[in-house]
């Protein structure tokens, strides 16, 4: 195998090698990135539009998202700041999987791929306890107009928690944001733990040993690190800001 | 598979490294890692003082967490996803008009979004959100019933800061 081969700049664009010198399927996985980033960005963007349209009735994240599992304490960002935590920590297990994989140390690969898939699955996890305690909402609740079904008409009550029309916070619009942005990471973070499990079961069965190289490991990483990329706007954009 | 690729470098195999090399990889990425560990701590420091400091919504906390947002995200794409480190013009087809895309997207709805809604020639937003909307701003101007409600200028009445509490 030619591998050493030198290519300069002069014949990288004659065929034969990739002016690139990266292999299809890792370029194919950085178009497919930018690709999704731009979904994300136009997500992003647009609700910053809104968020500004409705900046006089838009709710302020730290009276919303103010709770912490078994405490009962006003403690605002600090959830958040754990779920950030565990998915930096779970991007950096990726990529030291990822470089174990360049020294073909397949034990290496097996131990930083589990901590990686463990990271994300505790991730999906909190994001499934985040919003349970969002839709159900805080025991006052807040008097709002809620459409009702039996009369065809909207009717003062007192409602908690919030759903797409409705929402005790502030308007509607903040929770149909934070459901769809943060349900479509989630629905990312859900997919990259599942197809990192794949390739955890590949590195076990021993496929890129024989095969002489890590690569999907790297290119899994790739995935694995845009959801991480995504998460750091999310988080500022919905939790800081 | 080796009939048709013998004489093509594979670009697999040119990513793999010696013990030493990744030795020092690993130095790398972890002091990236501890990087962004400490950006996340000091957001996450400032955004909790910011409430009782009264920062709330003050520009300069705006353009620091969005310059520590998109240093972060540098350190990600740069390092851990190894971008810093390809080839020049696989860096650029990438960055370049995404970048490009994202501050077209921004300029366009800073220009062109400021009428939305606004003149009755455009479609108004759906009716179940401008009632909520108005009857939103009526209770906070009276200081009335929804706590939480409020935002912007006045800082939010003592009662609400302690109301976001689960059960």
């Amino acid at each position: 195998m030619a591998h050493s081969a030198e290519i300069d700049s002069k014949d990288a664009w004659g065929g034969g090698v990739s002016p690139f010198r990266v292999s299809y399927g890792k370029m194919m996985m950085w178009f497919f990135l930018v690709s999704d980033a731009l979904t994300f960005g136009g997500l992003l963007i647009s609700y910053g539009f809104i968020r500004h349209k409705f900046a006089d009735v838009w709710p302020k994240a730290e009276n919303v998202f103010t709770h912490f599992p078994f405490i009962e304490q006003h403690l605002p960002l600090a959830y958040v700041g754990l779920m950030t935590f565990i998915l930096i920590m779970s991007s950096v297990t990726m990529v030291l999987a990822v470089e174990a994989g360049h020294r073909m140390d397949r034990k290496g690969v097996t131990l930083w791929m589990f901590w990686t898939i463990v990271g994300g699955a505790a991730f999906v996890g909190s994001q499934a306890w985040e919003w349970y305690h969002f839709i159900i909402g805080t025991s006052e609740g807040a008097l709002r107009e809620v459409w009702d079904f039996g009369t065809g008409a909207y009717v003062k009550q007192i409602f908690h928690g919030a759903n797409m029309t409705t929402n005790e916070y502030g308007v509607p619009q903040f929770a149909n944001y934070f459901f769809f942005i943060t349900g479509f990471h989630g629905t990312h973070v859900f997919s990259g733990v599942i197809i990192n499990l794949i390739i955890f079961l590949n590195v076990l069965k021993g496929t890129y040993e024989k095969r002489g190289h890590y690569e999907m490991v790297e290119k899994v990483g790739l995935y694995w690190h845009f959801v991480d990329l995504v998460w750091v706007f999310v988080f500022t954009f919905f939790y800081l800001l | 598979m080796s009939e048709f690729q013998d004489d093509f470098p594979q670009y697999e195999l040119m990513s793999n490294h010696s013990a030493e090399d990744g030795k020092k990889a690993r130095r790398t990425l972890w002091n990236v890692f501890w990087v962004m560990l400490i950006i996340t701590v000091v957001e996450l420091v400032i955004g909790s003082m910011a409430p009782s400091h009264g920062w709330t919504g003050a520009l300069w906390l705006k353009v620091l967490f969005i310059v520590l947002t998109l240093a972060k995200a540098g350190a990600i794409v740069l390092w851990f996803m190894h971008l810093g480190h390809e080839v020049k013009f696989l860096k650029y087809i990438i960055l370049v008009p995404y970048i490009g895309f994202m501050f077209y997207t921004i300029f366009v709805i800073l220009t062109e979004g400021t009428y939305s809604g606004e003149s009755g020639k455009f479609a108004p937003t759906s009716k179940i959100f401008t009632d909520q909307q108005e009857s939103l701003k009526n209770a906070h101007q009276h200081g009335g019933e929804s706590h939480n409600a409020g935002s912007g200028t006045e800082p939010a009445p003592k009662e609400a800061q302690g109301a976001g509490q689960h059960h």
